[in-house]
């Protein structure tokens, strides 16, 4: 009688603690590398193979299948006076391999695709090398302001701004024009390195390395959108596994809603490090800084937020002015806000960024 | 069950969450000049209506010259500023893209000026420290908006300036197979243009003691190279070597400001010594058939750069300031010289010759990360900044009728300009920043 309660109290026991933490024993998957396929028809592949005409070899140039003759076995040639040693190594078997018959693969599993091809885009045009315009070793315009890209000097009437825009004068006399007058913008002039005047000596003309062509253009990008799971679907073992280890984690969790995607992260970080000054000659270049910030859901620093959460490399003193150009910059540019998506604010109401000078150092 | 289980862990943790931030890393920012306001100083009564024009100019000068800060023109201001006390509008800045403000305030009696400031960083809408102020004599005033030039620069680069500060250099004047030289002492801007000594003799290689107040040259007074060391205040002067036979050259002071460092010719041969002022007594520090000149200390006056073609060829070495074994720093293709140790310590600017040009340089302590600034006819000569950011040097143009005169280029390349004297100049050290 209590046997059996003990032996069914065990059980239990090992059940619950197999559904609560049997995912922590549970080893990491492999990485699997997918490779991308698409899937035609034999009516398409027929069509591809037709118009593929193979090359044609020249069978008399080389005849692959006839034993080389002209080649001679090397001739060991030994010393005459060297001694022999005397012990003999035993001969290795004779290796045998087999060669099976080819068999045939299991058919990939069909994906189910939805029946309406999106739009592909047109395919690329002959790509040629990417053959430099100027000399591969010419050096910079000289410019005041070094930024990642450079930027051509603006005309000599146009103001300073980061739009782009030609000048509008009034109308003459009796014209009527809808346009205010405005002056011609244009961003200032920079270059993507500091042209010191001992790089301005004239170039060899050598080039230091050769051309290579351009990059493969990448595959184009299909969204796949994943059914709806239906309502009987089971429960995944190892996602019920990841919640729990998830919940029981911590303190800390991933916000709701989608992702901030690459592009969109890249946009806010291009934003702010066009504003990041970088004083390359003090002891500040030196640091590394991160500095943590809230944000509203117009993408409105909140100024008392803005605390420095890290730094490397320098005195304090050189941290505490690092700290200072990284609060400028983002000051500087949020104007009426970063254009952050408001969908996904909660993966962007808190934000740190590193600010790391060390490539700006090598300009 | 489990979904019950799950549910209830999750509604927990969800109490407890924290949502991670999101991280990003910025490597890529811009080298340009911060643009600053700099609105006339508010005149507190009529004496020192022009003195407050005149104070900004010069601190808007100090900070534009160095090329990290561009003055927005008082035309662009949306704000003006009457009154000292008044609150800052940081909009009104923030719309013409001034980072930083300055503001300031200048009182006179005829005798006195006093001048009141502060800085502002205007997208922080915060005062970069506290306000100062500063007194002095009316004939001072530049030394006053020096002064609070260098402070504002302290401010916003979190560095010490050096716009309060003298140059001392070898005037030219001339003719270039008949050049007249003399002593000349100057702000470091070309301003308040002062000699030292007449232009009978040939004069070389003038510098600085640590306190500023002593210089050590080279004169042919005797026809042969002799140093002396002349009280700046006094402009009296005295020989330090003077031994028969010999040429000493290349002086150079410890940071004590006690022992200098030179180069003495004897018997064909050119050696380091060390001298201590008060006895007069010198220690040979090299002793090596090859020539060894242009001594410079380290800020901490433990080692000394020199160069030497003991390898050969014309190089840079380091040794202990008691002298003994040194290592060469200097590989690059070409000849290396005039070596002198920066102030922060961690660099060493030379002079280099290499493919027919001349260049100034700066390479680290170990001989690494050498960066070519310039290249000319001849450039050669450098002197660190007492904040080690700048440095002067001389560059003579070529032919018949080619000058010498005196350049300054900021140690990442940029900004090379020249420096203002009255005639051509060579030979210029950086003073101390003043106290």
């Amino acid at each position: 009688m209590h046997i059996g309660h003990y032996i069914s109290g065990g059980a239990h026991a090992g059940l619950i603690f197999w559904a609560l933490f049997g995912g922590m024993f549970a080893p990491e998957p492999l990485p699997m590398e997918v490779v991308t396929v698409s899937v035609i028809t034999s009516a398409e592949f027929d069509a591809i193979t037709a118009a593929y005409q193979p090359p044609s070899i020249d069978m008399a140039a080389q005849d692959l299948t006839q034993t080389p003759t002209t080649e001679t076995a090397p001739i060991l040639e030994t010393a005459k006076d060297e001694t022999v040693s005397s012990v003999i190594p035993p001969a290795r078997p004779e290796q045998t391999v087999e060669i099976t018959k080819p068999q045939p693969v299991e058919p990939l599993e069909t994906p189910q695709v939805e029946p309406a091809i999106p739009d592909q885009p047109a395919p690329p045009q002959e790509v040629t090398p990417d053959l430099p315009v100027t000399r591969p070793n010419a050096v910079p315009r000289p410019a005041d302001r070094v930024a990642p890209e450079p930027v051509a000097p603006p005309k000599e009437d146009a103001a300073i701004d980061e739009q782009v825009q030609d000048s509008v004068a009034l109308a003459d006399a009796g014209q009527k024009t809808d346009q205010p007058e405005q002056e011609a913008t244009a961003p200032e002039a920079a270059t993507t390195e500091i042209v010191t005047e001992a790089k301005k000596e004239p170039p060899s003309g050598a080039p230091k390395t050769s051309p290579r062509p351009r990059q493969r253009p990448a595959e184009p990008q299909v969204e796949k959108t994943d059914p709806a799971p239906p309502e009987t679907q089971k429960s995944d073992p190892s996602s019920v596994q990841d919640a729990l280890a998830q919940a029981m984690a911590g303190t800390t969790s991933e916000p709701s809603g989608p992702p901030m995607t690459q592009g969109e992260t890249d946009a806010f970080r291009i934003s702010v490090q066009k504003c990041w000054v970088v004083d390359v000659g003090s002891e500040a270049a030196n640091v590394t800084v991160t500095v943590g910030m809230s944000l509203d859901r117009d993408g409105m620093v909140d100024g008392g937020s803005l605390k420095l959460i890290s730094s490397t490399g320098g005195s304090d003193r050189a941290a505490n002015t690092a700290f200072n150009a990284a609060r400028r910059a983002i000051l500087r540019c949020q104007k009426d806000g970063y254009k952050l998506p408001v969908d996904k604010y909660d993966h962007w109401r808190d934000i740190e960024i590193t600010f790391n000078p060390e490539e700006m150092r090598a300009r | 069950m489990f979904r019950f289980l799950i549910f209830t862990l999750f509604s927990i943790n969800a109490a407890l969450a924290q949502a991670a931030p999101l991280r990003i890393e910025i490597k890529n920012g811009v080298i340009e000049p911060l643009p600053f306001a700099a609105p006339t100083f508010v005149a507190e009564n009529s004496a020192a209506n022009d003195l407050a024009q005149d104070l900004v100019n010069v601190v808007s000068q100090d900070l534009v010259g160095t090329g990290l800060f561009r003055q927005i023109p008082q035309s662009a201001f949306i704000s003006t500023v009457t009154s000292f006390a008044s609150p800052i509008q940081y909009a009104d800045w923030k719309a013409i893209n001034a980072q930083a403000l300055l503001t300031g305030a200048v009182g006179t009696d005829g005798k006195t000026v006093t001048v009141k400031f502060r800085v502002y960083d205007v997208f922080a809408n915060q005062e970069l420290g506290a306000g100062l102020k500063f007194s002095g004599s009316q004939d001072g005033w530049r030394r006053i908006a020096h002064k609070v030039a260098d402070v504002v620069y302290s401010r916003i680069t979190g560095e010490s300036g050096y716009f309060d500060s003298r140059v001392v250099y070898v005037a030219e004047s001339g003719n270039k197979g008949q050049r007249r030289k003399r002593l000349a002492i100057m702000d470091y801007d070309g301003a308040n243009v002062k000699y030292l000594t007449g232009s009978d003799d040939i004069v070389l290689a003038p510098r600085f003691s640590p306190t500023g107040d002593r210089v050590l040259y080279t004169s042919y007074e005797t026809g042969h190279p002799r140093i002396y060391v002349m009280d700046v205040g006094s402009a009296t002067r005295r020989v330090l070597q003077n031994a028969p036979g010999t040429m000493s050259f290349a002086p150079r002071f410890a940071p004590d400001g006690n022992t200098i460092v030179y180069s003495l010719e004897q018997g064909g041969n050119t050696d380091i010594h060390l001298m201590n002022l008060a006895s007069g007594q010198s220690r040979r520090l090299t002793n090596d058939a090859s020539i060894e000149t242009a001594p410079s200390f380290s800020p901490d006056g433990s080692q000394i750069v020199f160069e030497s073609d003991r390898s050969g060829s014309q190089q840079l070495y380091i040794m202990s300031a008691d002298g003994g074994a040194a290592k060469r720093i200097s590989f690059g293709d070409g000849r290396y010289g005039t070596p002198v140790w920066s102030p922060r310590g961690d660099m060493i600017a030379f002079t280099k010759q290499s493919k027919g040009r001349f260049h100034i340089g700066v390479m680290r302590t170990d001989g690494s990360e050498e960066r070519l600034l310039t290249a000319s006819f001849l450039d050669e000569g450098p002197t660190w900044s007492p904040n080690g950011r700048v440095i002067m040097f001389t560059r003579e143009t070529q032919g018949v009728t080619g000058a010498a005169n005196l350049y300054s280029v900021d140690i990442s390349g940029r900004n090379l300009k020249p420096v203002p004297t009255a005639s051509g100049g060579s030979d210029p050290a950086w003073s101390p920043l003043g106290k």
